[in-house]
């Protein structure tokens, strides 16, 4: 269900704010989303003073830089810091992308940070994705096949080219989390992330549970959700088109 | 545990940006004009009742408020037209690229305030 508001625990209140201590006078002042589970307060915005001079050029340096320098206990998932693992999701500026990607230097005025919207808060910047996970799961990404062969699967290279812009999705939830549709109907709507690994599998020709694969996902909440509004294809750190790989499923549902 | 934690904000921080404002603009002009369609009825209704019902909906809608009303009225239209025409594309497979949808939803919004203009200065030429 469409709910604007907040509930009462999740309303974000004004936090601590860190001046700076090295006397720099490149000084940029950085919102971060903050909430610990073991004070059962609300969520609050810590305002940190972070000298300009001293720091690499990604989001991904910025917070680091604040861990190790001015505060140590923020919480973030990070692992690669080169845009392949998707650990570093958030919502920066107002937009969603990949902390180790995104120049500071795009953002104007105060830097805002974050979660990924419209998730549990687990602590701090990181979201709870179960839910997303186990709805990857449920479009069953992997191989199907029924006949046996003792040959190997050749696919053609026009048949591989079909895959293009889907297998480089990373599953970092920028997509799904910017989604209105989403935020709404979460629990039902799979989301553009897990249509576009959907689709994935719908068109790869190795594949041979096409028809069964389109029969599960032809559902008023599963993939009708989508009202193209094209936040997930805004979002997508990898510059992939989630909106389109939703219009393509439907358009072989109709056309099928 | 799990309920005690607090849900991220979502729309409170989001940006909009073309599509997802036409997107949203798409949706009410949608529920509105359903309750236009029904003002059209009754105003038809109403030649079946004679000049006296016809005269009502006269006035009103040659009062200040009633042509705001007609003006807004014909922009709903307006708008659900060209952003309909948009989606058209969008089902056929067309339009995704990022770049088409901006300049696709500019055309909308301006195109819609254009449409307005040309509909609403077009009304003495009716010979009505």
């Amino acid at each position: 269900m469409v709910q604007i508001n907040l509930p009462q625990n999740s309303k974000v209140e004004k936090g601590k704010y860190f001046k700076d201590k090295t006397g720099s006078k490149n000084i940029r002042k950085v919102n971060i989303y903050r909430w610990d589970p073991s004070t059962g307060e609300n969520p609050r915005i810590d305002t940190y003073e972070v000298d300009m001079n001293n720091c690499p050029s990604k989001v991904l340096d910025l917070l680091n830089k604040i861990k190790n320098e001015i505060d140590p206990s923020i919480a973030y998932r990070r692992s690669c810091a080169h845009g392949v693992c998707g650990s570093c999701a958030m919502n920066m500026d107002g937009k969603n992308g990949l902390a180790c990607t995104k120049p500071h230097a795009e953002i104007k005025g105060d830097i805002n940070i974050y979660p990924l919207p419209h998730l549990k808060v687990l602590k701090d910047l990181i979201g709870d994705l179960s839910t997303l996970y186990k709805q990857y799961e449920s479009v069953e990404p992997w191989l199907k096949t029924t006949s046996k062969t003792e040959k190997e699967n050749i696919q053609s290279k026009e048949d591989r080219a079909k895959l293009d812009g889907l297998y480089e999705c990373i599953m970092c939830a920028c997509c799904s989390t910017s989604c209105p549709s989403y935020w709404w109907n979460g629990d039902k709507y799979l989301g553009p992330a897990v249509l576009l690994q959907a689709y994935r599998w719908i068109i790869d020709s190795r594949d041979e549970d096409r028809k069964e694969r389109l029969k599960k996902v032809a559902d008023e909440l599963k993939l009708y959700r989508c009202h193209t509004i094209m936040n997930c294809t805004n979002a997508c750190p990898k510059g992939l088109n989630p909106a389109k790989a939703i219009a393509s499923i439907k358009k072989m549902l109709a056309t099928s | 545990m799990k309920e005690n934690n607090p849900l991220s904000p979502h729309i409170q921080i989001y940006n909009w940006h073309v599509s997802s404002l036409v997107s949203i603009s798409h949706r009410i002009t949608g529920i509105v004009n359903y309750f236009l369609s029904i003002f059209i009825c009754i105003w038809a209704s109403s030649l079946f009742f004679g000049e006296g019902a016809y005269e009502i909906f006269k006035i009103f809608l040659n009062s200040i408020f009633g042509k705001f009303f007609i003006i807004g009225f014909i922009w709903s239209y307006a708008f659900q037209i060209l952003s309909e025409i948009r989606h058209w594309f969008w089902d056929i497979g067309l339009g995704f690229e990022l770049k088409t949808t901006k300049v696709t939803g500019l055309l909308v919004i301006f195109g819609s305030f254009i449409l307005t203009i040309l509909i609403y200065s077009s009304r003495g030429l009716l010979p009505l």
